[in-house]
């Protein structure tokens, strides 16, 4: 225990007398993901939480124009622009305006909508009509063009963000498509004769959508947001940049023969090696709290949402460690790997990004192609990411990351077989 | 009883198709300063990394104060041998008490006692007033010096030393050379030393090991080895008698 202890006080001491290394161990990681969380804010955002301006050139001046522009006006995401500088916007200057990526929407109601659902109504009601023995025939049009509302899209605009809002107008149409025809029939209604206030509509609002809780026991239910997402993810991602310091001073060690005069002093260097792995575990744990305090307490003030930690904190200090652990034992192996810094460094640095990059760091798993996600799956660093999103969004306890605890342990207690195994071979 | 008794060793690195040791015997009695001197490449780095169990010997038999070297050898032999490597073996950030104190840790020591011989130490090598600065602030001699405490703090049988006086003034490569000279005749300690200074060996020295590309060339007292050829005139002589002139790599 002498040698475990000597080695953690070594350590700390190397750490704390380099003022400035130490610093930046702790405040670089803070600055980034301050940074990853606002910049990544608006993306994480749904589209129904933003609001943009949307071209609107009404050639039809009916009902459906006044609905659709109603309708996006309710929705709320919605600015309507009909007119710049005083006068109608035309179709063409709309699509310029939007070529250029000054608006990223356009709508084009055609001359005529209105009237094309109106007759594509009583269409309906005729047939209704009819088949009732009902006399009264509502007219309709002999033509049978079809009319497009036309939208505009940024070229750059996302094929997400083209999505919602296909969908968004498309319930619009329905909508309108809707009321006209329960309208045509309420007014054949009353021609028999039949009671003023009816319940179609009503019927036709029976069924809702009620999203639910899916979180054990109705618990804390957290919206995955940009603070949710970076404040975790780039936590784990700095976490591993420990192995950088690790690395280099195992090389240092290394070089400067200290590393010799450990190995020649009676028992095992193991328990000297613990005393680091144990020291930079605590640093590590100590970057993952307070970037978690970041998250907290700092990220509200730049407006963005607080982080929810769950209610799990046992299983979260446990995962902090297990990462740590894991990040450790990376570093020891490149430390062991590579003779020079410079080697150490570039690998090192290098391999986060890539681990990061497809274990869900950048952007989460989900939104990667399936055979990424297959790649991703292997990352130390998304195991981890999992591990914090089953307690932090899913209100999980050890039952719901033990794998992934299993996981990390069994990734450093590899790793580390693997620098013994290189340095035993060394000896040869 | 001999401190160290070399037959017959060879050894090949993986990887490498020449070997580095070819046959190397050699054998000195307890109590001895021994000089290994040969070129560089001659093979005593590796010579020294087999002695002390760091690298794992090929062919041929080793004995390091009568502990031959078999399975659990490195653990047996650590504890008596004391080995300052030609690197500053230290922590530049940490004092030259917190260094020490770290390394007295490692062997077991602590506590007042482990205090009072560092303090001791640090005095008879003349850095009682730099105790408590780091070693990375200090000069070339002073780190020689406290690279020197750190292998002797367990108070070893056997003293390794890979050039312990490369880089060091004057003053404190004779207060190193003086120290050895006194720990040898007060302590007993038998001392095996490498240095490419040639003179320091000749007058440091009672026995001396020649030897290039694997193999031992020569050994024997310096003066006896001197006297034997005619034409050489010192240690510096006799090596290149035996070694050539070639420019080694």
């Amino acid at each position: 225990m002498l040698r475990l202890f000597a080695t953690i006080r070594k350590e700390y001491r190397l750490l704390f007398r380099d003022k400035m290394g130490l610093g930046l161990l702790f405040l670089m990681p803070v600055v980034l993901i301050t940074v990853m969380a606002l910049i990544q804010d608006t993306p994480f955002k749904d589209y129904q939480e933003l609001k943009f301006d949307i071209l609107t050139v009404d050639n039809d001046h009916g009902r459906l124009g006044r609905y659709i522009r109603e309708g996006l006006d309710h929705s709320g995401q919605f600015r309507i622009v009909d007119s710049l500088q005083g006068q109608p916007v035309t179709q063409e200057q709309a699509k310029a305006l939007v070529n250029r990526g000054d608006y990223k929407i356009s709508i084009i109601i055609p001359q005529g909508a209105t009237g094309a659902i109106v007759s594509n109504a009583n269409k309906i009601t005729n047939d209704l009509s009819r088949r009732m023995g009902l006399p009264f025939m509502a007219p309709v049009r002999l033509r049978n063009d079809s009319l497009n509302v036309v939208i505009y899209f940024d070229p750059a605009a996302k094929k997400a963000f083209k999505s919602a809002i296909h969908q968004a107008l498309d319930n619009f149409l329905t909508q309108v498509e809707t009321d006209l025809l329960i309208e045509r029939i309420q007014q054949q209604l009353k021609r028999k004769g039949a009671a003023q206030q009816d319940s179609l509509d009503i019927q036709l609002k029976a069924i809702g959508l009620q999203e639910q809780s899916t979180v054990p026991g109705g618990g804390v239910d957290v919206i995955s947001n940009s603070v949710q997402h970076n404040v975790p993810a780039w936590s784990i991602f700095a976490m591993f940049f420990i192995v950088i310091p690790i690395a280099g001073n195992m090389i240092r060690e290394r070089e400067d023969g200290s590393l010799l005069r450990m190995k020649l002093i009676p028992g095992s260097y193991l328990a000297i090696l613990a005393g680091k792995m144990f020291f930079f575990v605590c640093i590590c744990v100590v970057q993952f709290y307070l970037m978690m305090l970041v998250g907290i307490y700092l990220l509200p003030l730049l407006a963005l949402p607080k982080l929810e930690m769950g209610h799990q904190y046992l299983p979260t200090l446990i995962i902090a460690a297990c990462i740590g652990l894991a990040a450790t034992a990376y570093g020891i192996l490149i430390g062991t790997l590579f003779k020079t810094p410079n080697q150490a460094l570039n690998f090192g640095a290098i391999s986060i990004v890539i681990l990061s990059a497809i274990g869900g760091i950048w952007i989460p798993l989900e939104v990667m192609p399936a055979h990424m996600q297959q790649i991703g799956r292997l990352s130390p660093l998304s195991w981890g990411l999992d591990a914090i999103n089953n307690i932090y969004l899913r209100n999980g306890g050890m039952g719901q990351v033990w794998k992934q605890i299993g996981l990390l342990l069994g990734f450093a207690g590899t790793l580390l077989a693997i620098a013994g195994a290189v340095e035993k071979r060394r000896m040869n | 009883m001999y401190s160290i008794a070399v037959q017959d060793l060879h050894k090949t690195y993986n990887g490498s198709l020449e070997p580095t040791l070819k046959g190397l015997s050699f054998a000195f009695p307890t109590g001895k300063i021994v000089g290994l001197l040969g070129p560089n490449g001659a093979g005593k780095t590796t010579t020294i990394s087999i002695l002390c169990g760091l690298v794992k010997a090929g062919k041929g038999s080793v004995q390091v104060l009568g502990i031959p070297q078999e399975a659990n050898y490195r653990e047996r032999i650590k504890r008596a041998l004391g080995v300052v490597p030609q690197q500053i073996a230290l922590f530049p950030q940490l004092t030259a008490f917190e260094n020490l104190e770290y390394f007295g840790n490692l062997y077991g020591f602590k506590g007042p006692a482990l205090k009072t011989q560092i303090l001791a130490l640090l005095e008879q090598f003349g850095l009682e007033k730099a105790a408590h600065k780091e070693t990375g602030k200090f000069s070339g001699g002073m780190k020689r010096r406290t690279n020197i405490i750190a292998a002797i703090l367990h108070r070893p049988r056997l003293l390794i030393l890979d050039e312990p006086t490369a880089g060091v003034d004057v003053q404190s490569r004779s207060m190193i050379l003086q120290f050895l000279r006194d720990y040898n005749r007060s302590e007993g300690v038998s001392i095996l030393y490498t240095s490419h200074l040639l003179e320091e060996a000749q007058h440091l020295c009672e026995d001396v090991v020649i030897m290039d590309d694997g193999r031992q060339v020569v050994q024997g007292n310096p003066a006896a080895l001197i006297n034997a050829l005619p034409a050489c005139r010192n240690l510096e002589d006799v090596f290149l008698h035996f070694t050539g002139s070639k420019l080694r790599d």
